[in-house]
């Protein structure tokens, strides 16, 4: 076993996934209840909407040491309160790029869209978006542990 | 410059002395060289006051959310823009502001000035872009040119895009600038690299909150950085609180920032905050076609949206 | 003991003579900036203006770590402060400007009273020998002989160091000056011509801050007579309420204390916090008894001009370094501000 298997075996990430209620969620519990498996890497936080995320949220869950953050919502078109999550796919495109750009590494912010009728896709996404925190390693360029000062 | 100037002071006297407005909000000259400092005129012997140079850094449309009088402003292209946006924001009415429009060639960066000349200026002189600079027992010069800031070589809007009078005549605008060109070689680096360069970007910052407090978009009655619950980060100058802070305080402005530089003016560290906000500018710019202040009519981006939005991210 | 001769050209025999027992702290050039850092040789600047950031760092760190504690109920002794290492190594400190000294002299009034001195602070206060450089050209914006201070001003220090040309005159003020002095290798003798010519040199200094600073009246009227003047009104109006003028200042001392945990252990910090904040006063019920910019602004000078002179026998709470003067992003000129109050 080689030192990256050895790291990507060992380590499991947490991961803060921000489901809307009406799509998402309804997609989280539809795959429960239809037994479909993927790994319990996921820590749910039901929102009422995704145009209620804030990018604070996302470099909150960051920086208590969330290795990896998954955003989901309805399909633009389908949000049950008609535009939120066209108002949020603006804030997803420059709160991505941002992150990114300030050297988040790539693998550890995920967006979907995921109805409630889409249990197959939500376990589908999940396990990418483990994988891909899985491959990120654990963070730790946005995570605050300790206060650093003097 | 000394045209802008006189201009200047007869407008405010003129606005002034026909009770068009309560208060001229421009400029006087610096109790020390290569400063100015907001003024606010009153009557028309404080117009005399009002000055025009190239140390007008601050941004005076930082002066209008929330004021109940009738104000005029000296505005130079970026300030200009950012009146357009507070109006749009319904921070102050059209009808409450007379914006004094001053076609600008660009204002100078003190740093650079100081880095160049490291002994005590006690004089500074201005005269057909040459600036004088005196001290105890030395007299040099420098070209404007050498010295303009960085926002104001790349400038997009010198001209004022809304305005009730321009003091002087438009000038010609840049051509063919690439606003973006160093950011696109740091997009090109690794994630690692680029971490390390912006962790290395606000090392000095001493969470003054100087760039907050000059950047005219900042005006909520409570900042994020004051909201206690939850609280999103803390008060020290530990680097992950630092970075926090810029973070977000540059989302904040996306969509609204004209680059006006007030922020990098201000900090007293000489931090090169607009990095931040410059990155959320060009995705503006590239993905929604959208620059601040253009027009009255115009909706932030953040606030309208397109069914086809660009998604190519979102699984 | 007298005062001694150092040859600019033994600054590092100086330097490395009190590496044993001290760390050498020496203003040094980073990224354009004059600031305090540690030398081990003389490599440092004796020609500059002062340092961009006052020195107050030195004694009273922006954020600082008072306490730590565990947050583990297994834990015994969870909840329970412990002091977080109050433990400062020895250091002398080279090249103070007499204002900074000031400063401390200042603040060891407000940090320490007859009920109660601040640890943190006196810590390192006792445990750092200041050897201060007189200003031989003070800056256009100096302004400490209006202040009980002035360029070769010695309260506060331990050595006063001025600066002769090729050599530097040192001359020992306190019982800990004096310990270092003698340490010290590189020093002769200084004779009556050095002492002349760093008198001199005191004179000339003095004569070149043109630009004064009354206070007459403001000791003279009262409280609520400064407090109603119609100045404040024009003040406050281009002031930005950052907090810059509060964290250059050498005399700003005021913090803030929280504390922040994470998982299982917490510490408590203490940090830099400035009047400058509308939250510095607000109240949990609501009220914010400074609610504007004009208040804000007015209560830093009224502090700084009359209630420390009030509270702490006549000390004023400025030195007169100018550093405000030069980073205030709206070039608010308390030498201004002041002429206002003092009319």
């Amino acid at each position: 076993m080689t030192e990256e298997q050895r790291k990507t075996e060992e380590f499991e990430p947490k991961i803060i996934a921000f489901l809307c209620n009406w799509c998402s969620y309804g997609a989280a519990d539809l795959a429960g209840v239809s037994r479909l498996q993927y790994p319990s890497n996921i820590r749910v936080i039901r929102i009422p909407c995704t145009g209620r995320m804030s990018p604070k949220f996302i470099l909150e869950a960051f920086r208590r040491g969330a290795d990896g953050v998954w955003v989901s919502g309805c399909h633009p078109g389908d949000c049950h309160f008609i535009a939120g999550n066209y108002y949020a796919r603006r804030k997803f495109t420059l709160l991505n790029n941002l992150l990114h750009s300030v050297g988040l590494e790539p693998g550890r912010l995920h967006f979907s869209w995921v109805s409630s009728a889409e249990g197959e896709k939500f376990a589908t996404v999940a396990k990418q978006v483990i994988e891909a925190v899985k491959a990120a390693g654990p963070n730790s360029r946005f995570v605050k542990s300790r206060v650093e000062v003097a | 410059m000394e045209t802008r100037t006189e201009k200047i002071r007869e407008t405010a006297k003129r606005l002034l002395s026909e009770g068009k407005v309560d208060v001229v909000i421009g400029y006087r000259a610096g109790t020390i060289p290569l400063r100015t400092a907001p003024y606010f005129a009153r009557t028309v012997e404080e117009a005399e006051n009002l000055i025009w140079n190239s140390h007008c850094r601050i941004n005076l449309a930082n002066f209008l959310p929330r004021r109940k009088d009738r104000v005029a402003v000296t505005a130079k292209g970026c300030d200009a823009r950012n009146i357009v946006n507070h109006i749009i924001e319904n921070q102050i009415t059209r009808d409450q502001v007379y914006i004094i429009g001053v076609p600008c060639e660009g204002m100078v960066e003190l740093d650079l000035i100081l880095e160049k000349e490291g002994r005590p200026i006690q004089e500074i002189i201005e005269s057909n872009g040459k600036l004088t600079l005196k001290g105890r027992d030395f007299s040099t010069s420098l070209e404007r040119a050498e010295v303009l800031r960085q926002n104001c070589l790349t400038c997009a809007h010198r001209n004022p895009t809304v305005y009730d009078e321009l003091v002087v005549d438009q000038v010609p605008e840049l051509e063919g600038v690439d606003r973006y060109v160093d950011l696109k070689e740091l997009l090109a680096q690794s994630d690692a690299e680029r971490y390390a360069y912006f962790q290395n970007l606000v090392k000095d910052c001493i969470r003054c909150y100087a760039c907050r407090d000059a950047c005219p978009l900042c005006y909520c009655h409570v900042c994020f950085v004051d909201e206690t619950m939850p609280q999103w980060l803390g008060k020290s100058i530990d680097p992950a609180d630092v970075m926090t802070y810029h973070l977000l305080r540059a989302f904040h402005c996306a969509g609204r920032c004209t680059d006006c530089g007030a922020c990098e003016a201000a900090c007293p560290m000489g931090i090169k905050v607009r990095q931040f906000t410059r990155l959320l500018e060009k995705d503006v710019k590239e993905l929604y076609g959208y620059e601040t202040g253009l027009s009255l009519e115009a909706r932030p981006p953040l606030t309208v949206y397109r069914p086809d939005d660009p998604q190519e991210f979102i699984k | 003991m007298a005062e001694m001769i150092l040859k600019k050209s033994d600054l590092a025999e100086f330097v490395k003579s009190l590496l044993s027992d001290y760390q050498v702290l020496a203003p040094v050039k980073e990224d354009q900036k004059v600031n305090f850092a540690p030398v081990e040789d003389g490599e440092f600047l004796l020609d500059f203006q002062n340092t961009f950031l006052s020195p107050k760092h030195l004694f009273f760190p922006q954020s600082e770590k008072m306490f730590e504690f565990s947050t583990d109920k297994a834990d015994e002794e969870a909840f329970i402060l412990k002091e977080a290492g109050n433990n400062p190594q020895p250091r002398v400190v080279f090249g103070i400007r007499p204002c900074d000294a000031k400063a401390f002299q200042v603040l060891d009034k407000i940090f320490g009273n007859d009920q109660y001195a601040d640890p943190y602070w006196f810590s390192k206060r006792e445990a750092t020998v200041l050897i201060g450089l007189g200003c031989n050209h003070p800056c256009p914006t100096c302004f400490c002989t209006s202040v009980n201070c002035g360029p070769f001003h010695e309260e506060g220090l331990d050595v006063l160091a001025v600066d002769l040309g090729d050599s530097l005159l040192l001359r020992p003020l306190t019982e800990k000056g004096r310990k270092v002095l003698e340490q010290a290798k590189g020093l002769t003798s200084a004779d009556n011509q050095a002492g002349e010519k760093a008198a001199a040199l005191k004179a000339e200094a003095e004569k070149a801050i043109t630009r004064k600073v009354f206070t007459d009246e403001i000791a003279q009227r009262s409280v609520m007579e400064l407090f109603e003047a119609a100045h404040w009104d024009r003040v406050h109006e281009s002031c930005l309420n950052c907090g810059t003028c509060t964290y250059v200042c050498p005399t700003c001392h005021c913090f803030d204390i929280q504390d922040e945990v994470a998982g299982a252990v917490g510490d408590r910090v203490r940090n830099w916090d400035t009047c400058m904040s509308w939250l510095f006063t607000m109240h949990g019920s609501g009220h914010n008894p400074r609610p504007g910019k004009k208040e804000r602004v007015r209560q830093r000078f009224m502090h700084k001009f009359k209630y420390i002179p009030l509270k702490r026998d006549g000390e004023i709470g400025c030195v007169g370094c100018g550093r405000c003067i030069n980073l205030c992003p709206v070039n608010i000129d308390v030498r201004d501000v002041v002429r206002n109050m003092n009319a």
